[in-house]
């Protein structure tokens, strides 16, 4: 039941717009019916499906890279205390900047028509959210338990990764689910400002669209990214899910269990 | 300096047994930006004792607990533990707060072993003690759950197994029970004594609670406010094994009154 309901507040959702378009005689060139819209795609999925596919990669290249770069700028920020005064304030600064405008100077730097701005543009937004929860999640472990190693004798390298480590891995996948949503977004707009010399994107593709009055295909186009989007989502949140496994149950899964299977490997 | 002298003299025998000190403070003093929270204190505790400490809140019991632990450096006297200076060192204590602090993450077993993991890599053998004890003590059938499905007694429980399994001969509890109700708190405190016999520790504990602490211990020390210090060291000389009928023990009450009398600033 769990895993229906999104799809069927989703499917509501396209209702909806059914609904309106039907019931104002909305013009097709204005808005087109949602399934008109699908058949766009399907009709040209032989044009589009490479096209998704590379900004699949994107997304996704650009989504890991932002969450490796993520972490790392929170661990060093929270672990060293003079490096986050002076590394903050510009990795807040960076998100002020409109991504649009700093698009274009990336891809003059990165090289234009290469693929490099486009996963640039995407790490740069999905980055930060992915900081500032890592940031937060080792900033708040409690002290009482901070101290509880030191009174054991615990090097501040265990203390880091028995202690500190799994208590931000929560905050961390807050970070990602929201880097996630943003991915898709960055790599569109990546796809815009660099597209490939001689070549084609689905955001030139969608751009192509627009200027021939085929709204059926801009909207159909929208609607499979967001599926991307969603499904990218949901995949990093099934990832968290599998990795905080305490947070919903109450008794280990199996091969967690250290006290039925054989002994095991532990740091 | 106005040294309050409470270490016994006759601390190295005691009901004509030949005991060893195991912990010796001499002099310890803290102080906060000029707030003496810990005035020059002597304290000896012998060998497989279990000596209470009870004060009014903020009266530095606490400090006096992060000083032997080594979490607070003192800013005078000397800390030894088993003829061994530790002031300013770590890794010689076991150390419980009111707060079970147990990992959420962490199944029960792996939180029971949680001192060897930080401190170097977990074996099988820690592994088979750490079933071993929470089967010996009634956890044996959670050892696979993670904390936030026991009880607060229960986790209680699984902290100090954790506690227990550091080996240290001295056991630090800072108001371990505060926080539980009081059937559970009772449970605790009989389950805690079998615990402590069998295991022939030496624990020092810290409570608010007088009956608790003439229940438990065989010393109880009270402590005093502004500045910090030990004030009387009582003996508690009530039979062990104890049941709770002793807590209408005339003895008992003799006792309980004469804490509460030095509680609120009478003299001995
Ligand atoms: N790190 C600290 N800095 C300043 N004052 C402290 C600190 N720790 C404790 N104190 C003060 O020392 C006094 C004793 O504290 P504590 O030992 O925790 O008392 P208790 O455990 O007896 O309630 C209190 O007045 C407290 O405010
Ligand atoms: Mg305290």
């Amino acid at each position: 039941m769990r895993v229906v309901t999104p799809f069927i507040s989703i499917g509501l959702l396209l209702l909806v717009w059914q609904a309106v378009v039907v019931g104002f005689h909305v013009k097709p060139y204005v808005a087109p019916r949602p399934l008109v819209a699908l058949k766009a795609v399907s009709d040209n999925w032989g044009v589009l499906w490479p096209l998704v596919l590379e900004i699949i990669r994107e997304t996704v290249f650009g989504f890991l890279g932002g969450a490796v770069i993520g972490v790392f700028f929170g661990v060093v920020m929270a672990k060293v205390r003079f490096l986050q005064r002076i590394i903050y304030p510009q990795l807040i600064l960076s998100q002020a900047v409109p991504v649009v405008a700093i698009a274009f100077p990336l891809t003059v730097i990165l090289g234009f028509g290469s693929v490099k701005p486009i996963i640039a543009i995407v790490i740069w937004i999905v980055f930060f959210p992915v900081t500032v929860n890592v940031l937060d999640g080792l900033s708040h472990v409690d002290q009482d338990l901070l101290n509880l190693a030191r009174v054991y004798g615990a090097s501040r390298w265990r203390t880091f990764i028995h202690i500190e480590v799994p208590g931000a891995v929560t905050p961390l996948f807050s970070g990602l689910k929201i880097g996630a949503t943003y991915a898709i977004t960055g790599a569109f707009i990546g796809e815009l400002v660099s597209p490939p010399l001689g070549g084609t994107n689905l955001a030139l593709y969608v751009e192509h669209a627009n200027s021939n009055f085929d709204p059926a295909s801009v909207y159909g186009v929208t609607l499979l990214m967001a599926a991307i989007g969603v499904a990218w989502f949901l995949l990093v949140a099934g990832a968290g899910t599998l990795a905080t496994p305490w947070e919903r149950r109450s008794v280990a899964r199996r091969w967690r269990r250290r006290s039925i299977a054989a002994p095991q490997v532990d740091h | 300096m106005s040294v309050v002298e409470v270490a016994r003299d006759d601390g190295a025998t005691l009901k004509g047994v030949t005991s060893t000190v195991l912990l010796d403070l001499r002099a310890v003093e803290k102080v906060f930006a000029d707030k003496v929270v810990l005035a020059p204190t002597d304290l000896r505790v012998d060998e497989g004792s279990f000596v209470s400490i009870v004060g009014p809140s903020g009266c530095g019991k606490s400090t006096l607990f992060n000083v032997i632990a080594g979490l607070l450096r003192p800013d005078g006297g000397s800390v030894t533990l088993q003829g061994r200076d530790v002031v300013g060192a770590t890794g010689h204590v076991g150390y419980m707060l009111q707060k079970d602090l147990l990992v959420p993450w962490r199944t029960v077993e792996d939180n029971i072993t949680m001192a060897a993991r930080l401190t170097r890599r977990v074996g099988a053998n820690d592994r088979e003690e750490a079933r071993e004890i929470a089967r010996r003590y009634g956890l044996g059938e959670f050892l696979d759950h993670y904390p936030k499905a026991l009880s607060g007694g229960m986790r209680q429980r699984v902290a100090f197994m954790r506690t227990l399994v550091t080996h240290q001969q001295l056991l630090l509890l800072d108001e371990p029970f505060g926080a539980l109700d009081a059937q559970t708190r009772l449970d605790m405190q009989k389950w805690l004594l079998d615990v402590w016999r069998e295991s022939g520790r030496t624990v020092l504990f810290i409570t608010h609670d007088v009956d608790e602490s003439i229940f438990l211990s065989d010393r109880i020390l009270v402590m005093s406010p502004r500045p910090g210090r030990i004030v009387a060291d009582v003996d508690n000389p009530l039979a062990r094994p104890r049941d709770i009928d002793i807590l209408t023990d005339p003895t008992f009450v003799a006792l309980k009154a004469r804490i509460m009398h030095l509680l609120h600033g009478g003299t001995s």
